[in-house]
């Protein structure tokens, strides 16, 4: 009798045997189409913002400016050449590594998103470590408990945690350790070269404030998906060969969970970008955020066309990665998109 | 639990007391004087709500973030406005007016210097005024651009001569960012480094975070009692109000909304100083909508509009009602907020004889600032009164420039009309409220600033101020606050906001100022 093979998580599907030519085909679509939508995205970006009203040399020469100033600015600032033409400066720059000068202060923008990157990766980064700090463990124990009472409590502990605003959050922590009971910063950044101690006390309440939320539905997600790996045939196979219930799950079970997640992970890299332009308002961190949000502020359109191009290239690339991962993880999804 | 849970709850303890441990050693270093500490000055932290400025060059860019940090504390005017509202000489040691007030010279004073250690020569100040007015001149607020010549007369003197005689180019030379006196040989790096003759000078900047000054020892005159001064920007009240609670920072210098000054009146570590700006805060008409071309209705708008209960509701109670175009600090001030006194009956009245007893729609539409946001919600219970139904919407500021502002594309909107002495807006064609009568305005006004004698000047002014108010133009809601709040031992501090600038000349922690500034307006 043939027994079946519980090393991998199912039946084991006949490979054909071109293996590695499917494999570069498939990797060489993926960057293609990744490209392409880059490509898109760029062009969505700059229609979108360009179209917009509000002349970026009014706003920066105010409402009692001369009309000559105000012209003699636009042309300094070559706003009133045609649109392609300005479209195809910013992407040879873009695609040369330029960013190019900003409208509003005439600095290179390259340093300026670099400084703020120092604060924004980290921050997001340290967000993520929280989110899965509290969505693992809470995850894992409300799907195993899912049919007792403390189950029921745990995910409804996660339910709170979707629910609450990040920045209402944010507030509450400066409230109770940075006004009242002092150990903390209220707001404000120490860079990393004046102090790193101070770097990472100047991002503990922005983290705790950015990843509880993020892991609260990333706790909802691993206890979803946990719970349908434990009513699976081939778990309760692994019982009946004798496995203890955790040490099934762990050797068989978690790797099918991880599926799903992945998918999760990479929207939640998002959601933390996302979040993190709020944070940063909150406990006034200069990072990617609060760059962005001035920069639309003052119709400094360049620097916001970098930034989004910024973003939206690491999701792209995150996604682009995870789909790649997935299909490593499971190869009953195949090569073919 | 499973081992391996066990190790993940144990790690999570694990990072849980790191953390705990991380913000037990040291707590926030950007604090005063609690720490007695044998040196004497100390750097000044200053919370702001003001924008990030967009760059530190004020010859660039209208944003008065700029003015508020480098205007008076880094680079200088040949005359300045003192916080009592006079004209006092700076980096000119006198001057002289005639002609009518079209030539203007200027003794520039001698022994000063940039805080690159460059003497300041006439011709710096020749070459900085040329630069306002010259070709392809993108300086902003188009004021000091009425200027035909600029000429060095002698060894130590300055002459210039207007296009047309004005009795506001000297307050316009002080008021506006248009007249800092700049180093040549530094203009390439303006917007990171703007290198001046005033107090203080740039040593470095955080972007969308904070803006570092170091006290300038070479500065010619009152060596302010602080080792620096830092700007840190806060884009959100609460946080704002968090740090100064905190220590955080020293002194709030303008309170995002002044009804929070509630929060420190009370508390006896801090001082709250609260004053006037040169902004009407006003619900303005396009006068070429429709109903509001009426007279009449408009004049029904303002008797229906209890402004006292809007700045009580978008102020706090803070600020200053006169019912014109006008503030204190102007030399034609007049009161005129009894022209309008609330009264529901009479508005009524105005409405029937205008023809609208059933009322019309109007659009309000509002720029995203706080005060707009609280007077709104008045203005339409208000007006309802008079059976106008008021429809609200709200959208952000560079909008609101091309719409409302250059497009003239509205009904009513609330703004905070923030230049000084800007009654010539009431003169200037085409201006975004579209009054009927600017070319009559105008002749007035011109004929005002060549009159022979400052009280005739006066006088004009004046007359303009009542024949606007009479003509119901805008409803002219109040005059915005300025509230300041501070650690109690913090002297120096202007106590009024008629300038772009955030002037830090007197400024110290601790000690006291000599009494000749406390008599131009500084807090002692």
């Amino acid at each position: 009798m043939q027994v079946a093979d519980l090393s991998t998580p199912s039946v084991v599907a006949r490979r054909p045997s071109g293996q590695p030519h499917e494999l570069r085909r498939f990797l060489l679509r993926r960057i293609l189409t990744l490209l392409v939508t880059l490509w898109l995205a760029s062009v969505l970006v700059f229609l979108v913002l360009n179209i917009l009203p509000g002349k970026p040399a009014q706003v920066i020469l105010g409402t009692q400016a001369t009309p000559s100033s105000v012209a003699a600015l636009t042309a300094k600032l070559g706003l009133n050449r045609p649109l392609v033409d300005q479209y195809l400066h910013w992407i040879h720059g873009l695609v040369t590594l330029n960013l190019g000068n900003s409208y509003i202060s005439a600095q290179p923008i390259a340093p300026v998103i670099g400084a703020a990157l120092e604060v924004t990766g980290p921050l997001v980064l340290a967000g993520l470590v929280v989110g899965l700090l509290i969505a693992i463990p809470l995850g894992i124990a409300s799907a195993l408990r899912h049919t007792r009472r403390s189950g029921i409590v745990l995910s409804g502990i996660a339910q709170i945690g979707i629910a609450i605003p990040n920045f209402v959050l944010g507030i509450l922590l400066i409230i109770v350790f940075a006004v009242d009971l002092k150990v903390l910063p209220a707001s404000g950044f120490t860079t990393w070269s004046t102090s790193v101690t101070g770097a990472l006390q100047s991002l503990v309440l922005p983290a705790v404030a950015l990843g509880l939320v993020e892991g609260a539905i990333l706790a909802r997600y691993i206890r979803a998906s946990i719970i349908e790996v434990l009513r699976a045939d081939y778990l309760r196979t692994a019982r009946a060969k004798g496995l203890r219930p955790n040490q099934a799950l762990i050797r068989h079970g978690l790797r099918n969970a991880s599926i799903p997640v992945l998918t999760v992970f990479g929207l939640e890299l998002s959601g933390l970008i996302i979040g993190a332009v709020v944070i940063e308002a909150v406990f006034t961190l200069p990072g990617l955020g609060s760059l962005l949000l001035s920069s639309v502020a003052n119709r400094d359109l360049i620097t916001v066309q970098d930034i989004v191009m910024l973003v939206a290239t690491t999701v792209l690339v995150v996604n682009t990665i995870v789909d790649i991962l997935y299909r490593v993880i499971d190869p009953r999804m195949g090569l073919r998109s | 639990m499973a081992s391996s849970l066990r190790h993940l709850a144990k790690a999570a303890v694990l990072v849980a007391s790191g953390a705990l441990m991380l913000s037990a050693c040291g707590s926030s270093s950007s604090t005063t004087s609690s720490t007695a500490k044998n040196t004497p000055l100390q750097t000044l932290t200053i919370g702001s709500s003001n924008v990030f400025p967009p760059t530190l060059n004020p010859t660039a860019n209208a944003s008065q973030a700029i003015d508020e940090v480098i205007d008076y504390n880094v680079l200088q005017h040949l005359v300045q406005l003192a916080p009592n509202g006079s004209i006092v000489p700076v980096l000119a040691s006198s001057y002289t007016v005639s002609d009518a007030n079209k030539v203007y010279t200027f003794t520039i004073r001698k022994g000063v210097k940039f805080s690159n250690g460059n003497p300041l020569t006439p011709a710096d100040v020749v070459f900085s005024m040329k630069r306002v007015y010259a070709p392809g001149s993108t300086y902003p607020y188009g004021k000091i651009f009425d200027v035909a010549s600029v000429r060095q007369l002698g060894t130590d003197q300055v002459q210039v001569t207007l296009t047309t005689p004005s009795w506001n180019w000297l307050y316009d030379l002080a008021a506006y960012s248009n007249g800092v006196i700049l180093d040549p040989s530094t203009i390439s790096t303006m917007a990171t480094d703007p290198v001046g003759t005033g107090p203080f000078k740039v040593t470095g900047e955080v972007s969308n975070y904070s803006v570092t000054l170091a006290r300038n020892n070479q500065y010619w005159g009152y060596k302010p009692h602080v080792s620096g001064v830092v700007f840190r920007y806060f884009s959100n009240a609460d946080s704002l109000n968090a740090a100064l609670e905190s220590g955080q920072v020293n002194m709030i210098d303008n309170l995002s909304a002044p009804s929070d000054a509630t929060l420190f009146k009370s508390n006896p570590k801090y001082k709250v100083v609260s004053s006037l700006t040169n902004g009407k805060v006003q619900l303005t008409l396009n006068n070429a909508y429709g109903p509001l071309r009426n007279k009449l209705v408009r004049q029904a708008i303002l008797y229906a509009t209890d402004r006292k209960a809007i700045m009580d509701a978008a102020s706090g109670g803070y600020g200053l009602i006169d019912g014109t175009d006008s503030v204190p600090a102007d030399p034609y001030y007049i009161d005129l907020a009894s022209e309008y006194p609330y009264n529901v009956t009479k508005a009524k009245q105005l409405m029937a004889k205008a023809g609208y007893a059933k009322g019309f729609s109007l659009q309000l539409v509002l720029p995203p600032y706080f005060y707009a946001k609280l007077a709104a919600p008045l203005i339409v219970s208000e007006l309802s009164a008079i059976n106008i139904k008021v429809s609200v919407s709200t959208i952000d500021f560079p909008l609101w420039i091309s719409q409302v502002f250059e497009g003239g594309n509205f009904q009513a909107t609330i703004i905070d009309q923030a230049e000084g002495r800007d009654v010539s807006n009431y003169g200037t064609t085409g201006y975004y409220w579209h009054y009927a009568q600017t070319p009559q305005v105008a002749a007035e006004l011109a004929a005002a600033n060549a009159a022979p004698t400052k009280a005739e000047w006066i006088a004009g002014y004046q007359k303009v101020l009542k024949q606007i108010t009479g003509d119901a133009v805008n409803d002219w809601l109040y005059i915005a606050p300025f509230i300041t709040v501070i650690d109690k031992n913090i002297v120096g501090i202007p106590t009024t906001a008629y300038t772009e600038s955030y002037n830090l000349s007197y400024v110290g922690i601790g000690g006291t100022i000599p009494a000749s500034a406390k008599q131009l307006g500084y807090l002692s």
